[in-house]
């Protein structure tokens, strides 16, 4: 088991020092930030920190030192979402830190994307992400996104008042193995089953898991409407998406 | 007491006969449209219809206040917003994710923004429940707060973007879009409301109680300044870590959400801000039963909570049984505590 002052870094050694409490959790992430090089930490420095020039350029300069793009996704950049996604859970930053964090991850990804899919390494698991019909709220949907993009997701993202159909379509079209619904409004959550339902009516709902969210949707009304999994919050939908996946962390 | 000098002493920190029940926000409910043929999209539209649905909260469910402003977004129809009006059955919205301005630049309120018929209906509406109801019952009017104009009018994510970017530009913006907020304000005040609303959703879902402190507070404090009636903010979420910064304000009174605990609410303002809520929409007065809400509305009064109503807009969806059930309660508690008499020190 690796010390803290294992960490090659003395921002990650202090970011884990101020803000991971839980004793299970510190000591893994302990283990793993001290088996990263240090040059991959300083991008993960950058995504902590929101500095999206510095995420660009630290990554292109690991990229160009010959660092495989899978380690600088791993170690660098989904290492830094993942304090970032903690910080987030115990309120420590609130959404506009998380957006620039995302913007930074951004950053750095726009230079991996290309040579993952590429060399055709396959993510995590394919997830559909959209707001219900009705519904033209998404910050709440975009939160999950960033954060399971962060986390090795591949997410294809419908936007906003999508229909069955479309939830539907775009299953197909991408093999997705994974859905996820969002409503703001208890006008439009019962839209999630209607959606759901329509996955039986088209003979596709033992295709896909399905995980809802949403300010009025509980973990009852998720249950009650057939859904496979509710989450609180975007990092919870991680959780969830990885459970739901059979991917660890 | 009438249900009007109920309220507007209860906003004013005075003595009261009983609790008064009010929502700020909305009580339209599609039951509510079938009652008196005013049915959405209409009746956020057309001030005739917006009355006469916003009456039933006095009349049908015994409020003591009206309130006939059902949406949040009037005011951004009339600068440019593009709407998604919906149906009966559901709520507009503005779609953010096409914003109509990018810098403090482009914030201007139109010339003929008072006259935009998304804002003359409010107006009209207002006249129309003053002429009927006279003094009798509270008339809430509602003008959105700058730092939810932004994010309609700049979408969420770019505007929370910018007040980590650039929080100096975002005050600037806040600061413009303010005289927004006053103009409509007073143009209600103007056509006879008694009180009003600012939605201005700095929630602890989004941001920290010190980003209410750095960008709201005292932006709040000039709204108290400049506006001449009592004003009611109305924040969604959790709100705890920030209400010591809006007892600080000066308003008269703040619209919390039950994800805030009312005896913890109330240990935090005391009696430098009135508490109106916090009865949970979803899951009580959409998906349960009179029991549950009753329950709910004595454990605001038992904290001292000195206006009681749902915690935001209610789901259009709600049972008129189960909001008539907070007057009801109301008064039954207050019953009980007139026959129970007043409490002895020595029985404390």
């Amino acid at each position: 088991m690796a010390e803290l002052t294992d960490i090659p870094s003395d921002f990650i050694r202090a970011e884990l020092d101020e803000f991971v409490e839980r004793e299970d959790e510190r000591a893994e992430l302990i283990d793993f930030y001290a088996a990263v090089a240090p040059h991959l930490l300083e991008i993960s420095a950058s995504i902590i920190s929101g500095r999206n020039h510095d995420a660009d350029r630290l990554t292109l300069e690991a990229l160009a030192g010959g660092t495989p793009a899978l380690e600088v996704m791993d170690g660098g950049l989904i290492a830094g979402m993942a304090l970032v996604g903690i910080k987030f859970r115990e309120n420590f930053i609130f959404v506009p830190e998380v957006l620039a964090c995302a913007r930074a991850m951004k950053a750095g990804m726009v230079h991996i994307d290309p040579i993952l899919s590429a060399s055709g390494i396959e993510p995590l698991a394919r997830v559909i992400m959209g707001t219900v019909k009705g519904d033209l709220h998404d910050i709440g949907k975009n939160l999950c996104i960033m954060l399971l993009r962060g986390a090795g997701f591949e997410v294809i993202d419908l936007g906003v008042d999508i229909s069955a159909d479309d939830f539907i379509g775009a299953v197909e079209e991408h093999s997705a193995s994974l859905v996820g619904m969002s409503a703001l409004l208890t006008t439009t959550m019962p839209n999630m089953g209607h959606t759901i339902e329509a996955f039986i009516d088209a003979d596709l709902r033992d295709d896909v898991k399905i995980m809802v969210g949403g300010a009025p949707v509980t973990p009852e009304f998720a249950e009650e409407m057939g859904a496979d999994a509710y989450g609180d919050n975007a990092v919870e939908c991680v959780e969830v998406a990885k459970r739901l996946a059979g991917v660890g962390r | 007491m009438t249900s009007r000098g109920r309220v507007m002493a209860a906003l004013a920190g005075s003595a009261v006969d009983r609790t008064p029940v009010c929502n700020p926000t909305s009580v339209a409910t599609v039951e509510l449209m079938d009652l008196v043929d005013a049915n959405f999209p209409d009746a956020n539209r057309d001030g005739e219809k917006m009355a006469r649905l916003a009456a039933t909260s006095y009349t049908e469910l015994g409020f003591d206040s009206v309130m006939p402003v059902f949406t949040i977004i009037q005011e951004s129809s009339a600068l440019g917003c593009e709407i998604q009006w919906e149906a009966k059955d559901n709520w507009p919205t503005v779609r953010m994710a096409r914003p109509i301005w990018q810098t403090a630049e482009d914030v201007r309120m139109p010339s003929d923004f008072l006259l935009h018929p998304d804002i003359t209906c409010v107006l009209d509406a207002i006249r129309r429940l003053r002429r009927e109801f006279g003094d009798e019952v509270a008339i809430i009017g509602k003008t959105m707060g700058p730092w939810t104009l932004g994010y309609h009018v700049f979408g969420v994510e770019p505007f929370l973007l910018m007040s980590i970017d650039d929080p100096g530009h975002t005050k600037l913006c806040l600061e413009r879009m303010k005289e927004i907020t006053i103009a409509f304000g007073q143009a209600q005040i103007d056509a006879g409301a008694d009180a009003l609303t600012v939605p201005d959703h700095a929630t602890g879902d989004l941001v920290s109680g010190e980003y209410y402190r750095e960008f709201l507070r005292d932006l709040h404090t000039e709204l108290v300044d400049e506006i001449p009636i009592p004003l009611i903010l109305h924040i969604c979420g959790r709100t705890v870590d920030r209400m010591d910064y809006i007892a600080e304000t000066g308003l008269a009174a703040f619209h919390y959400d039950s994800k805030n605990d009312p005896a913890e609410s109330m240990a935090i303002v005391t009696d430098r801000i009135a508490l109106i809520g916090n009865i949970n929409n979803p899951q009580t007065l959409f998906a349960r039963g009179p029991e549950d809400v009753a329950g709910e509305v004595i454990r605001n009064l038992e904290a001292g909570v000195p206006l009681v109503g749902p915690e935001c807009a209610i789901p259009l969806q709600t049972a008129i049984e189960n909001l008539k059930e907070i007057p009801l309660a109301v008064q039954r508690w207050h019953a009980d505590q007139a026959r129970k008499g007043p409490v002895r020190a020595d029985d404390q």
